[in-house]
């Protein structure tokens, strides 16, 4: 079976300046994979470029065996996303914009305001059914990002930041809906900047740093000895230096 | 056939609008559906008259005369008033459905169809159009559908020319080219209808006598009831290539990439810093914070696509629209608006940077309301520091009109300029004392990178056609103050007087401004924290 995402010498040129800078990347089937980096590093560009967003500059894509962007709407089909909360409508209520994105993704009328329905109780955003988006908490309006990516039943996932904002139950229940979704064959790929969530989440890792990818590999390989994803991250990444201060502060 | 996803956007486009108008004020949606029906109401009763004129049998000579140009008239309207107002209507907010697996062709789909927002004044005026021909019994009864392949061609010419200018404009270099270019395409008409030689062409080309390869003229001929295979062959062969056009700009749109265009124009740290003793030229006359303030909008007007744009055509459109209708006919002499001509671009100038300087000032950094709230500082400090900016920006711009018109010498006096100046002084100050209060009762989110307003926006042209009467006022005064004692000091005088008033006026609504932003602080930051549905309006 080929691999959920697969990528080949990417690169996204902004002007003279690689945001993306030759990246190769295999993300197995079934894998919850954590892709990070210091900011800048590139991730919400290949994010985007994966989303079929931003066209690369150079390389090629290739999401659940089919390349990019020749079958770009059969692999958009099979996408879940949970993007950055501008891609949200700010004038629709949560379960208006959650059955929306249900028939956007070609689901009878029917099943999607049911499936929206559910999906707003399970993750607790029924209280207020005529609360609008746009007057939604952060950590609210990331659930029902959550909630719409997974009313038609993707295969892969793209979840930008899926946790920033979210308090403890909401992330925890997340997180639960989240690995259910693994078990079930489905695969995540993930940014983040809580390291402490990629380590408990992730079985795989890919971080980058200005547009290359530095390192790559399996949880437990990387987490050798005593080191946490945090010492192994911030020593790839070449941040390592002693706390200064300001002499004012 | 409408696909399931097409469907949806408008499922969704109808909820995120009525939403909306549900939690709106309520004054402020009175207002705007007020003016709304009185403006539509207008071109409705023109376009009953354009359907009486046109049912009427006894006047074919004049309806062969006259069809023509009033096509290419509907056209230019389509195609150019849009661009001239920097307001090309509601069109799909492709960022936001790009994600979904929606056809392209029916997003294109969509998107024409949202070209009718840009003129549905025209719409209104070639229903009326057929509803005579129709009603014309010396018409043949398939005439008027020659009116439905010419809507089709202009709503697809209009969404390619918007899709080709948001993208042009969307790149640093080239946008001021192309706003210069735009320009010149808008004044070149008049330049050659006014200026000689060319004369006959043009008066030819707006005629009944222009060639029937001509979109309008093809249509004219056979809504006439002309039937003719050139004509027939002309109007589709404009349809299609519109289609052609409109498709390629839409496709092209789609796989362009804002962030990159943005890097690849970025200024140079040289350009950069050419701006610099404008930037800090706040700090020589004002002390901090309000310095600070100032400096501030300064700079972020400065590198804001439709600030940029707008200031442009401010000092630009108005010269060049203007001065082949002034100056252009040898014959003019001295007529009213070569008279007041500078007076008249300064307060034009001064109605096109409205929009973006006074009616909504907190519209563009939208996220900076919270930290003005939260800062050590009064609002009126805050207002009074955007109110500064914004004065500096009309001074540029008036100080950019006088010194064009002197170096294309011009005949103007020392007192013109002088005139000039205090005229726009006062509207200013009118201006500024409305756009204070409008600013925290009507505030509304803008994006700053889109370069033209993405809708008609009802409350804007509400803003202009109300507000700019009033804030005209003491100069209408003053003009007619001269003209009763043939007196410049009567003039003067009267300015002077519109002043003292516009200065207790501003005092009195900088008061109320403050106040309602403590009333309506919660209204106020959502307001400008909200963003769009699927269709941008």
């Amino acid at each position: 079976m080929p691999a959920a995402i697969s990528v080949h010498n990417l690169r996204k040129m902004y002007g003279s300046k690689a945001a993306v800078d030759g990246l190769d990347l295999e993300v197995p089937r079934g894998c919850f994979f954590g892709f990070l980096g210091p900011n800048g590093a590139g991730k919400t560009t290949t994010i985007r470029m994966l989303m079929g967003l931003a066209p690369p500059t150079s390389g090629s894509i290739e999401l659940l065996g089919l390349a990019m962007p020749e079958h770009v709407l059969e692999v958009k089909g099979k996408i879940g996303l949970v993007p950055d909360e501008s891609l949200l409508f700010d004038h629709l209520t949560g379960y208006e914009f959650t059955e929306f994105v249900g028939r956007m993704y070609g689901l009878e009328r029917p099943v999607a305001r049911e499936r929206a329905r559910e999906l707003l109780e399970l993750f607790e955003l029924d209280s207020e059914p005529r609360k609008l988006i746009g007057d939604y908490s952060k950590g609210m309006r990331k659930r029902v990002a959550m909630a719409a990516a997974l009313i038609h039943r993707p295969e892969l996932f793209l979840l930008d930041e899926p946790f920033e904002g979210v308090d403890a139950v909401g992330a925890r229940l997340m997180k639960e809906i989240l690995l259910e979704q693994v078990r079930h064959g489905a695969t995540m790929f993930l940014t983040s900047h809580v390291l402490e969530v990629v380590e408990r989440l992730c079985d795989r890792v890919a971080i980058i740093q200005q547009g290359r990818l530095v390192l790559s590999g399996a949880m437990a390989e990387l987490r050798s000895g005593s080191e946490t994803l945090e010492d192994v991250f911030v020593r790839v990444v070449g941040a390592e230096r002693p706390a200064e201060t300001l002499d004012w502060l | 056939m409408i696909s399931r996803q097409t469907r949806a956007i408008v499922w969704a486009q109808w909820c995120s609008t009525r939403n909306r108008f549900f939690r709106a004020n309520r004054a402020g949606t009175a207002f705007t559906t007020v003016l709304g029906v009185i403006w539509y109401g207008a071109f409705c009763y023109l376009a009953v008259m354009v359907a009486f004129l046109l049912s009427n049998p006894d006047e074919p000579a004049s309806l062969r005369n006259a069809l023509p140009a009033a096509f290419l008239i509907c056209f230019l309207y389509w195609q150019l008033i849009p661009v001239l107002s920097a307001s090309m209507g509601s069109s799909l907010d492709i960022r936001k459905l790009l994600v979904y697996p929606v056809q392209r062709r029916d997003l294109f789909r969509l998107e024409v169809v949202l070209r009718t927002s840009t003129s549905v004044e025209m719409l209104l005026l070639l229903a009326g159009a057929g509803i005579g021909l129709l009603l014309n019994p010396r018409v043949p009864r398939w005439a008027p559908l020659a009116l439905l392949p010419f809507v089709a061609f202009n709503l697809l010419c209009s969404a390619g020319v918007r899709d080709l200018l948001v993208r042009l404009l969307a790149r640093k270099r080239v946008r001021e080219i192309v706003v210069f270019l735009l320009v010149l395409a808008a004044a070149l008409p008049q330049a050659l209808l006014l200026t000689g030689g060319s004369r006959g062409r043009v008066r030819q080309f707006f005629s009944s006598e222009s060639s029937a390869a001509w979109p309008w003229t093809a249509t004219a001929r056979l809504a006439e009831g002309e039937f003719s295979w050139l004509s027939v062959s002309a109007l589709f062969a404009w349809l299609a290539a519109a289609y052609v056009f409109g498709r390629w700009q839409f496709e092209r749109g789609l796989s362009f990439d804002l962030s990159e265009a943005t890097a690849r124009s970025a200024p140079s740290a040289r350009a950069a810093s050419r701006l610099e003793w404008w930037f800090a030229l706040p700090n020589m006359l004002l002390r901090d914070p309000l310095a600070a303030l100032v400096e501030k909008e300064l700079r972020f007007l400065a590198r804001t696509p439709r600030f940029r744009l707008v200031f442009m055509m401010g000092f630009s459109f108005g010269l060049l629209i203007w001065l082949p209708m002034t100056f252009g006919s040898r014959a003019a002499g001295h007529s009213l608006l070569a008279d007041n001509y500078l007076t008249a671009i300064s307060v034009y100038a001064l109605l096109i940077l409205s929009d973006v300087l006074f009616w909504n000032c907190f519209g563009f950094d939208r996220g900076a309301i919270q930290v003005y709230y939260l800062a050590p500082v009064k609002m009126s400090l805050i207002l009074a520091g955007k109110n500064l900016a914004a004065v500096l920006f009309v001074v540029l711009d008036v100080a950019a009109i006088a010194l064009v018109c002197t170096l294309l010498r011009l005949p103007f006096s020392g007192l013109q300029i002088l005139e000039a100046i205090s005229v726009t002084s006062v509207v200013t100050l009118f201006i500024l004392s409305i756009g204070n209060l409008s600013s925290f009762y009507n505030p509304r989110a803008v994006d700053p990178e889109k370069s033209f307003r993405s809708g008609a926006s009802a409350r804007a042209q509400a803003m202009l056609t109300l507000a700019f009467p009033v804030a005209l006022l003491p100069v209408a005064l003053a003009y007619l103050a001269r003209y009763a004692f043939d007196s410049e000091w009567a003039l003067f005088g009267t300015l002077a007087g519109g002043a003292v008033l516009g200065a207790i006026v501003y005092a009195y609504s900088m008061g109320s401004a403050v106040r309602a932003s403590e009333e309506r602080k919660e209204t106020i930051i959502a307001s400008l924290s909200r963003g769009e549905g699927p269709v941008a309006s």
